[in-house]
């Protein structure tokens, strides 16, 4: 489960620095898919990005008791002047050390996900960002986290990429759950079965994703009639 | 299967370690010669500048010039890439910070590990050239060779400990630092010996702490050298020890600002 309590975020600028996030209290329990609406600048990313460490909160506290991913289809994560093969074994050993055996099978599996063929073997900065978001997808994959945070990535890559995508998430259903945040309402629907509607700084949680949905439709003015 | 802080730690720094190993020295091609043959270039230019301005006189008292020099100028750079080469690696490795097990701290302590693990294999490779062609390279007192030149990787490393978290935080401050770097190589007697500045001066030139390291690790390796009066190495670890505890605390208070700079 990951806990949220009394979560405030703002970022200083010149212009000074509203609450992006204003006391948040969520509970996201394990196994439940949830996807995250609310129009652009309402903080969805932000969120995520506090849900994977990447950022602290200015007040308030995240307790995560599972293991969380960092967010998929992350590009900087990557380094272009080394191979993709190099990459992964970074990540690898980021996360298991010297185990060697461990290594050869998570090289192989991102390999085949990834499916860039010899490109996997040139270095990242000659990628398109296809292949790159294929790369970084099949990496995040390659490790049994139990919550995977995605941004936007099930969107990138071409449609069969996309549709092999969503097979493997919904496969994973059961054993690991998913955050995503998306604007994509089909892949919303699919994958998630609660969802977080973010609005003015506040969080509202539904045990329905529809439910979501139409509460951040009806908010903006222009509702599916 | 939970892993112990510890744990979690060395694998961050094997994973990095390996990662900047690969990109220092295979990244390009000719990297592995540039090691070698940026000093061997500098150790030609200064030889140069000394025959042509000052004739071929002996002019440091109980050692050869070269050998003098090249000493000099290694424990002259390991201290200045240590710090320079830290004062970078939090921004270098910014997008790292994505994997919640890497601390900014772990890409400087990286850094400076496997930059004085660099250092030290070149200037090897070096005093073996040096045997190879006859010019007394090794040190006649090599205990106290290793531990100068230790003390001068810490002084390094605590220096970049510390201005790699002042850096994110303060903009300006790596141009400032890298404008400072060049009069320190003049100042801490790497090009000219000290021996020869006037005896009222000589307070000032003590208050740099790298004169004293690279003093000491001289009189290690030439046993007829004439020591700096006043030269204590003790004096480096008091500045060697004040910035690395400055810079782990900067790093423990500022860790947050760093990672998101």
């Amino acid at each position: 489960m990951i806990s949220i309590q009394n979560l405030y975020k703002r970022y200083h600028n010149h212009h000074g620095s509203d609450w992006v996030l204003k006391d948040i209290n969520i509970d996201i329990p394990s196994n439940v898919s949830v996807g995250l609406v609310g129009p652009n600048g309402a903080g969805k990313s932000t969120l995520l990005k506090l849900i994977a460490g990447m950022d602290e909160p200015d007040k308030g506290k995240i307790i995560r008791d599972c293991r969380v991913s960092w967010p998929i289809g992350l590009r900087g994560g990557l380094k272009g002047s080394m191979t993709g093969r190099q990459n992964v074994k970074f990540v690898a050993r980021l996360h298991f050390g010297q185990a060697d055996e461990t290594m050869d099978e998570i090289i192989r599996s991102v390999e085949e996900f990834a499916e860039i063929g010899s490109a996997f073997d040139e270095p990242v900065r000659t990628y398109s960002s296809g292949m790159r978001s294929r790369l970084g997808f099949g990496l995040s994959l390659a490790f049994n986290f139990d919550v995977y945070l995605s941004d936007e990535a099930t969107s990138v890559g071409d449609r069969r990429f996309k549709r092999k995508a969503q097979q493997v998430f919904k496969e994973r259903v059961g054993q690991s759950s998913l955050i995503i945040v998306s604007h994509s309402e089909g892949i919303l629907k699919d994958l998630c079965q609660a969802g977080i509607w973010l609005d003015n700084g506040k969080a509202h949680w539904f045990d329905d994703i529809e439910d979501a949905i139409s509460a951040y439709h009806a908010s903006s003015n222009f509702a599916p009639k | 299967m939970i892993r112990t802080p510890w744990q979690v730690t060395r694998s961050a720094w094997y994973a990095m370690f390996m990662r900047e190993a690969v990109a220092r020295t295979m990244a390009d091609r000719m990297a592995w010669f540039w090691m070698l043959a940026e000093p061997i270039a500098m150790v030609l230019i200064m030889i140069a500048v000394r025959t042509i301005a000052m004739g071929k006189g002996k002019i440091v008292p109980g050692a050869e010039f070269v050998p003098w020099l090249v000493v000099g100028l290694f424990g002259f750079t390991l201290f200045r890439e240590n710090m320079m080469r830290a004062l970078g690696a939090v921004s270098a490795n910014n997008s790292l910070f994505a994997y919640r097990q890497i601390k900014p701290v772990d890409t400087v302590l990286v850094r400076c590990y496997l930059e004085g693990m660099l250092k030290s294999f070149i200037f090897l490779v070096f005093i073996f050239g040096g045997i190879l062609l006859e010019i007394d390279m090794l040190p006649a007192d090599p205990l106290m060779a290793l531990f100068a030149w230790f003390s001068l990787w810490m002084l390094g490393a605590g220096l970049g400990l510390t201005f790699s978290v002042l850096s994110s935080l303060i903009a300006e401050v790596e141009r400032v630092v890298k404008i400072t770097t060049t009069p320190l190589l003049l100042i801490s007697g790497v090009i000219f010996p000290l021996n020869f500045i006037p005896q009222n001066l000589l307070p000032y030139v003590l208050v740099n702490p790298i004169v004293h390291g690279i003093e000491v690790l001289r009189s290690a390796f030439f046993p007829a050298y004439r020591l700096l009066p006043g030269v204590d190495l003790l004096y480096l670890w008091f500045w060697a020890l004040a910035f690395i505890t400055t810079g782990l605390l900067l790093h423990i208070r500022f860790e947050a600002r760093v990672k998101v700079k």
